[in-house]
């Protein structure tokens, strides 16, 4: 290789080394608004993305119910949306009920909720871990937004809608991510704290003081609305264990309800306008 | 020659645009895979072993930023490592004769396992937080790159071969 040739190509390295490296300390601290460039890549390639399951799932489907038994499989897909719907509604009802509103209140409620409610399916995970976010078939157009909340087919909370959302895709922050926070309350003893990633599929819930003796091993947690992000009530994860620590907390490792496994449709659920929705 | 060169280039968007369909449908249906198998890595080293250490970086940046843009992590990491891997996979190559299999195998099997320390370092730095092995499928990941990569290439050599 000529010395002329190869000058070049180490400038070349060096101009696209130095550009990753500001492109990555820009971005330090973290936590801040995706960059221009990072959402217009996004932006241009989730479009290609939607196609190619759309297309991938038009196949598989076409296959189906020319070969298979397309009646059943028609009443199956049914059921399974009136499911995925009456989990979603039972859940809020069960939330309503709790507060003991009138049933008139309830009623209205749920009329709002259902239409408010959309239905999504996951097209993409996180490449770098898997338990940090995904992507949803659903975008501005049906009505998403950063910050919404985001459920599963059995009414549990996954996470939530963060930036960039495109025309026709969302990414959703799960709640296994560390760097996501959710208010959460504990079923019975009714201890408040910050539920947060931890490592893999576990999850923490933090700041409850090793005095008390709120948090017991098996306890439900639910969302307590407090985040101005997720509606009150939204069924979360189980206690595992509580350890003793040395700081004034307690270490409580919780089992998201979510399963990364078998998520397939999700809701997305309205935006809430304040605690105790 | 200029067509050559515009005959590349289309070539490895369409291997981009083949690695971000198969990361799509995958990770739709079975994300566990993308944690054994890097599309993105494979494209990068097969075009660089073929077309040199400038297309090896150029594409491993392309390849890197669009890996990046769906996932949570910091933007630009995977572009700086697949830069490298790029580079250094179509330098070395120009000067050492990797074209028997084995040897094509274990050049990538380095090339890739460099890659992903380089990645694991990086995101341990930069974000502060252990990375997540997994269970240790993570570490399969310079194994498959390698061998479909060589396994690539083999067949890409055949190819030619018989159109010669």
């Amino acid at each position: 290789m000529p010395h002329r040739e190869k000058r070049t190509s180490f400038r070349i390295l060096i101009g696209l080394v130095v550009f990753h490296l500001l492109l990555i300390s820009i971005q330090i601290p973290l936590g801040s608004e995706k960059k221009l460039f990072e959402r217009a890549v996004f932006f241009v390639f989730s479009p290609v993305q939607k196609a190619a399951v759309s297309a991938f799932r038009g196949l598989a489907s076409a296959w189906d119910n020319y070969f298979d038994l397309r009646r059943v499989r028609r009443e199956n897909l049914k059921l399974k949306q009136d499911l995925f719907f009456l989990s979603q509604e039972k859940r809020f009802l069960e939330d309503r009920l709790q507060m003991f509103k009138s049933e008139t209140e309830v009623r209205d409620s749920l009329e709002r909720f259902r239409t408010s409610l959309i239905p999504a399916r996951v097209v993409g995970s996180d490449t770098g871990n898997l338990y940090r976010s995904l992507i949803l078939d659903k975008g501005s157009l049906a009505g998403v937004r950063p910050d919404m909340a985001v459920c599963d087919r059995y009414g549990n909370l996954v996470g939530r809608t963060i930036a960039p959302v495109s025309l026709n895709e969302a990414m959703v922050q799960l709640i296994t991510d560390t760097e996501s926070s959710v208010s959460v309350v504990s079923a019975t003893s009714k201890a408040v704290g910050i539920f947060t990633g931890h490592q893999g599929s576990r999850c923490l819930l933090k700041y409850i003081v090793a005095t008390t003796q709120a948090g017991k091993e098996g306890e439900d947690l639910f969302t307590t609305g407090f985040d101005k992000i997720y509606p009150a009530g939204i069924r979360v994860g189980r206690i595992l264990t509580i350890r003793p620590t040395a700081t004034v907390f307690k270490e409580i490792v919780v089992q998201p309800y979510f399963n990364y496994g078998t998520l397939d449709a999700v809701a997305i659920l309205p935006r809430v306008s304040g605690g105790g929705e | 020659m200029r067509e050559t060169v515009l005959k590349d280039i289309l070539r490895a968007v369409l291997a981009t645009l083949a690695a971000f369909v198969f990361y799509s449908l995958i990770g739709g249906v079975r994300p566990s895979v993308l944690v054994v198998l890097n599309a993105f890595s494979l494209i990068v080293v097969t075009f660089s072993i073929g077309k040199g250490e400038i297309f090896g970086a150029v594409l491993g940046a392309v390849c890197g930023l669009v890996q990046d843009s769906f996932s949570m992590g910091v933007f630009g990491v995977a572009g700086l490592t697949k830069t490298l891997l790029g580079f250094w996979t179509g330098y070395i190559s120009k000067r050492m004769d990797v074209a028997p299999l084995l040897r094509n195998a274990v050049f990538l099997l380095i090339m890739s396992t460099l890659e992903l320390l380089l990645w694991v370092i990086l995101t341990a730095f930069v974000l502060k937080d252990k990375v997540d092995f997994r269970h240790g499928l993570l570490v399969l990941q310079p194994i498959v790159t390698s061998l479909l990569g060589s396994l690539l290439l083999s067949v890409a050599r055949r190819v030619q071969a018989r159109r010669a």
